[in-house]
């Protein structure tokens, strides 16, 4: 579903940070990226979303070469991207529920339909008291939930989450855990950015992508390749 | 694409009000650009109410002289020697005979002594014994058909009567039509500049908001959104601003157009004649709103669509 093909990436003038990257996932995968800071995860997620193009390579999604795409494909392919960031990047003048709202209205969805599956999820991830507040009046935690309903709102083919488990403590970083493999196991194809070793173990069944001097290892969990993790942290 | 919403935000709860999915009604530079679109539309309600004023004082000063010509038999001979009265009667009645023979002639019409007098009055002071003393020129006017040759009639009546002057009123038909095309040529350059101001003001401020609304934009792009759905959004949130603006402004030139010519209204004058908006002059000006408001939405759609198509 999703093929990179020796894909570099380089900011302005500066070094590149992805310097060959090749790795191939399957339709309802479930991927954590994991590396050390600064590694270039991040970037990486960015080519995945199509929130930028790769200096070198080849990228296809979906069975398309996304540098082939005219920009009415590459909108309908972003449509069926759901993406949590690091940072939420929620719109700070709209309601939570406009907020999550947002990707459907975009869609084109009725104002019925929005109605409907907006308030359902809202009550699911525990925001059904806090539709109209406004995210800085939000707690980090609530801010972050409104940014991951927003994300699956629209049930996409592909999940795409920058560290979504940065600033939640165990249990919670736990449940959001949770809820990412059911959506998987619906059938949306998963994929992480992570460096929360101990969490990443309690879902260990699913492979990691580790990114390091700019390449990819695509790792099936054992023990051995545990340790190689561990001595890079 | 927007929804409604009445208030935007109590207490960090927000409350229903029309809104965008860019903070766009919180710019600060929304009112100054309501108050220039205004000033442009007062601008263009004085341009628009001037060259109607125009056509109107045109067709008053020039209208029937086209087909017309005065034929002045002066007091006086070649040499400057006064004639009497009987002389210029004589000239007279061969010019106005002359004139009846000929081809394409409408009408001839002498002025009589009494109409003359009452036209040299003002100079000469109301007294019959002023008119007894001096002669009085003869004016005969002329009506020509469609196709008359003026110039063959001014030569036969030169045959006739040397000293007759055929006034074709071309010099003051000229100097009105200068006059008007100077000022309708100032009329049109405000309304260039009206146009023109409101382009690039409104270009500019879409630029600014998508500069400063870059993170946004990106987003929403992620999350999919076509140009036009971004486009459709800007573009109705200017023309929204330029009806606002135009609104204002027309109607505050409406206003200061009615009390102009109210105060003027006083003072009758019969060469500015009194100025009254026909049913269609109405109709142009309360048009002028929706025509900036096209204008500026216009103007927002293309600035959006450029800016938007080379972003990634
Ligand atoms: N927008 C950017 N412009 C320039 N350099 C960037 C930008 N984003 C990231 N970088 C650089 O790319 C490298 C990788 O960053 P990032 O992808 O954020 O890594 P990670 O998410 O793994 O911490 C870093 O050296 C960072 O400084
Ligand atoms: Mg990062």
């Amino acid at each position: 579903m999703i093929k990179f093909e020796h894909v570099g990436l380089r900011y302005g003038v500066g070094p590149e940070v992805l310097t060959d990257v090749n790795f191939k996932l399957e339709p309802g995968s479930f991927h954590f990226l994991s590396g050390p800071s600064g590694a270039g995860k991040t970037s990486l997620l960015s080519l995945l979303y199509l929130g930028r193009r790769p200096t070198r390579g080849l990228i296809s999604m979906f069975g398309r070469d996304v540098g082939q795409l005219s920009r009415t494909e590459l909108k309908d392919i972003r449509q069926n991207i759901g993406v949590v960031f690091q940072d939420f990047r929620l719109l700070n003048h709209m309601s939570a529920f406009d907020n999550i709202a947002l990707p459907l209205r975009i869609m084109g969805h009725s104002e019925h339909e929005i109605q409907e599956n907006v308030g359902e999820l809202m009550e699911w991830v525990g925001l059904g008291d806090h539709t109209q507040m406004l995210p800085p009046t939000l707690s980090g935690g609530q801010q972050q939930r409104v940014a991951i309903a927003r994300a699956v709102i629209t049930r996409p083919r592909l999940l795409v989450a920058d560290e979504p488990t940065g600033n939640l403590d165990d249990e919670a970083g736990l449940r959001l855990l949770t809820l990412f493999d059911q959506l998987n196991r619906m059938g949306t194809s998963v994929i992480i950015a992570s460096h929360n070793m101990p969490l990443m173990e309690k879902f260990s069944q699913h492979r990691r992508l580790l990114l390091n001097n700019g390449k990819v290892d695509i790792v099936t969990p054992n023990i051995e390749i545990k340790q190689k993790l561990e001595g890079m942290f | 694409m927007f929804r409604l919403k009445k208030r935007e935000s109590f207490l960090g709860v927000s409350v229903g009000k029309r809104q965008y999915d860019l903070p766009l009604n919180k710019d600060k530079g929304n009112n100054f650009l309501i108050l220039l679109i205004a000033l442009m539309s007062v601008m263009g309600v004085l341009a628009l109410c001037g060259s109607f004023a125009l056509s109107e004082m045109k067709t008053r000063w020039t209208s029937g002289l086209e087909n017309k010509a005065t034929i002045e038999i002066p007091a006086q001979d070649e040499n400057g020697v006064l004639l009497s009265n009987a002389i210029i009667e004589d000239i007279a009645i061969t010019v106005t005979d002359l004139l009846e023979t000929q081809p394409n002639i409408e009408n001839v019409e002498r002025l009589s002594d009494g109409e003359i007098a009452a036209l040299i009055s003002p100079w000469l002071g109301d007294s019959d014994k002023a008119l007894e003393q001096f002669p009085i020129p003869a004016l005969i006017t002329v009506h020509f058909a469609k196709g008359a040759d003026s110039d063959l009639i001014a030569e036969r009546i030169k045959n006739v009567a040397p000293t007759a002057i055929l006034d074709r009123h071309e010099s003051w038909l000229a100097d009105v039509l200068e006059f008007t095309g100077t000022l309708k040529a100032v009329a049109i350059g405000v309304t260039f500049i009206v146009l023109f101001t409101t382009i690039v003001s409104v270009a500019g401020a879409v630029q600014s908001r998508m500069a400063v609304y870059h993170e946004e934009l990106e987003l929403l792009h992620i999350m999919g959104a076509a140009d036009s759905y971004i486009t459709r959004q800007i573009q109705r949130y200017m023309m929204g601003i330029c009806l606002k603006g135009a609104v204002i402004g027309t109607f505050t030139g409406i206003t200061m157009v009615l009390i102009g010519t109210w105060l003027a209204g006083s003072g009758e004058s019969a060469l500015i004649p009194r100025f009254t908006l026909s049913g269609v002059q109405w109709i142009i000006l309360l048009l002028l709103p929706c025509f900036i408001g096209i204008i500026g939405m216009g103007t927002a759609r293309h600035t959006t669509l450029r800016n938007l198509r080379q972003m990634a």
